[in-house]
């Protein structure tokens, strides 16, 4: 009797009856798999409850079917829970993905501002197909990443003091982020090359360190986290005033925070390279080079890209596009078959064979500045003819920062992703696609 | 669920908004043993997985298709692919593994991702 099921019609029922009917526990053994059995059994929290005869099984399904139509909440029979716990499994948060194409001769261009403020960028990768050696000009601008360093438990009172003041937000552009701090559990500080002082504190160190803030956006109903900003260029900051003398007793007397530092400044070009100032280097310290890794990638299937569809209509869809782009940094296989166990994932369509590429990752704390002009170098890549008609510039942000664009407030969720890729055309066009994750503003 | 943005001076600038529209998230596990010395291929990570769904979610809680793309033998670590509608599942199925062939074991999410982010992060 129950030969003729297969099993596909098999998981096809199970899966209809399931979705609008049983509760997260109830579980669904048919027979299929032996010939004697003319009935289906329904099982909820491991105990047999039901068996439905396979001759009255389509009732039911229709039954099921138009409730799942009709959206109507289904109450377990078994274990009077609603259906709606299956669903609400399924739920996730939130992601955007901004994708925007322009050219770089277009004067409106808004590319040199998206990347100036994106301020604490962890890792750029350079991706160039038909290529076996990256243009030495290329290599040296990777190299010409200006050095950073990593102080370990520098008292943040420290960085408020005139003489360092002096030394680093008065001189040049200068970037400080906390090292090793977590965004959704430890006190994160960060100071932003336009003077401001960003806490993101914990309630306990919030409530103790008596400074004016905000509760955190992405804070629940009751807030665990607050961000106190500061503005160390505004007048009523001036050592000596009543309102610097009150941040520098909260930070020094009432909540002392220490953290690893990591800092960098850019110096503008002329001027000597910026150096460690002594009010920072009396705590231990290291100087630190960004690191560079160049491979050569062979016999890689390729999407190909229309510099006019940005939508993907006819060619590869941004999504498609970048996961491509991520599963060539992590050296995962695109060639794998519709029914293989392991994976199914395979390159998008259509796609060409490329013989070469090369694939260049920096790492460090990299300042926009520098990734600004190694854009300016890739731009500068078509000048000579090339067998190539795009190449692409992909930019992470720190996952703890906190903030991602400009002020945006930052926070980690699941991932505390926050990125954005550049892919460039012969033709001086560009897509820029920006992405951030559950807890962060859309980009701008 | 992409919306045509506001266009910009020249006709040449476009922008979309994509909000949710990424249909996968991306999972770094480790596996970890109690005893160390422990060797596992890919094929046997993927049935690991699939019954500890199961033992969650019973037979039709576990059939949602997801891929292993990478999996390092050495250091026991994979890079998984699932659909979004099965993230909170396997994530859960995932933490309340507990054993492999009688031995003790644990899985370790190290990191979770969306696209292209999933190479990067400090």
């Amino acid at each position: 009797m129950a030969a003729h099921v297969t099993d596909q019609q098999l998981r096809q029922i199970r899966s209809i009856l399931l979705e609008g009917w049983a509760c997260t526990g109830c579980d669904v053994r048919g027979p299929g798999f032996s010939e004697d059995c003319d009935w289906f059994s329904i099982r909820c929290g491991n105990e047999l409850r039901k068996r439905i005869l396979l001759k009255s099984l389509s009732p039911q399904i229709s039954a099921v079917k138009n409730n799942v139509k009709k959206k109507r909440t289904v109450i377990c029979p078994f274990s009077s829970q609603t259906s709606a716990m299956f669903s609400e499994l399924q739920k996730c948060p939130r992601n955007v993905l901004v994708c925007e194409r322009s050219s770089f001769m277009n004067e409106k261009s808004r590319h040199d501002k998206h990347v100036s403020q994106h301020y604490f960028n962890y890792k750029v990768s350079v991706f160039i197909p038909h290529c076996g050696v990256p243009p030495s000009s290329l290599s040296d601008a990777m190299r010409r990443f200006t050095r950073f360093y990593l102080v370990r438990e520098v008292p943040v009172f420290e960085l408020l003091g005139e003489e360092c003041l002096e030394k680093t937000v008065r001189t040049g552009r200068f970037y400080a982020l906390s090292y090793k701090t977590r965004i959704d559990q430890d006190d994160v500080v960060a100071l932003l090359p336009t003077g401001q002082l960003i806490l993101s504190v914990v309630k306990d160190t919030y409530e103790q360190l008596g400074l004016e803030g905000r509760p955190s956006q992405y804070a629940h109903k009751r807030p665990m986290r607050y961000v106190v900003v500061i503005d160390l260029t505004d007048k009523s900051m001036a050592p000596g005033s009543k309102r610097y003398d009150r941040v520098l007793w909260a930070l020094r007397e009432k909540v002392p925070l220490k953290t690893d530092f990591l800092m960098a400044c850019h110096s503008v070009v002329g001027t000597e390279a910026w150096s460690l100032p002594p009010c920072l280097s009396r705590y231990p310290w290291k100087e630190l080079q960004a690191s560079v890794d160049t491979q050569t990638l062979r016999d890689l299937p390729c999407p190909v890209l229309h510099g006019d569809d940005l939508r993907g209509e006819t060619a590869c869809e941004p999504h498609a596009f970048l996961e491509w782009l991520g599963a060539v940094g992590l050296g995962i296989g695109c060639e794998n078959e519709a029914t293989s166990f392991l994976s199914t994932y395979e390159c998008p369509e259509p796609r060409t064979l490329v013989d070469q590429a090369v694939l260049c990752t920096v790492t460090g704390l990299l300042l926009p500045e520098d990734i600004h002009s190694l854009l300016e170098e890739l731009r500068r890549y078509f000048d000579q003819p090339k067998s190539s008609s795009w190449l692409s510039l992909v930019v992470h942000g720190f996952a703890d920062s906190p903030i991602s664009w400009g002020m945006a407030e930052h926070g980690f969720h699941k991932g505390g992703e926050n990125f954005y890729s550049f892919v460039l055309f012969k033709n001086q066009d560009y897509w820029l696609h920006m992405g951030t994750g559950a807890n962060d503003g859309c980009p701008p | 669920m992409s919306d045509p943005g506001a266009v910009g001076g020249s006709v040449t600038y476009q922008r979309l908004v994509h909000k949710n529209s990424s249909g996968f998230h991306y999972m770094k596990v480790s596996l970890v043993f109690e005893k160390e010395g422990k060797r596992i291929d890919g094929a046997f990570f993927k049935q690991l997985i699939i019954s500890a769904l199961r033992n969650v979610y019973g037979e039709i809680g576990a059939a949602f298709p997801f891929d292993v793309l990478k999996f390092e033998e050495k250091s026991l670590t994979a890079v998984l692919r699932v659909y979004n509608s099965g993230l909170v599942k396997l994530w859960s199925a995932l933490t309340l593994l507990g054993s492999y062939q009688n031995e003790t074991c644990a899985v370790r999410v190290v990191q979770v991702l969306l696209p292209y982010q999933y190479t990067g992060g400090p």
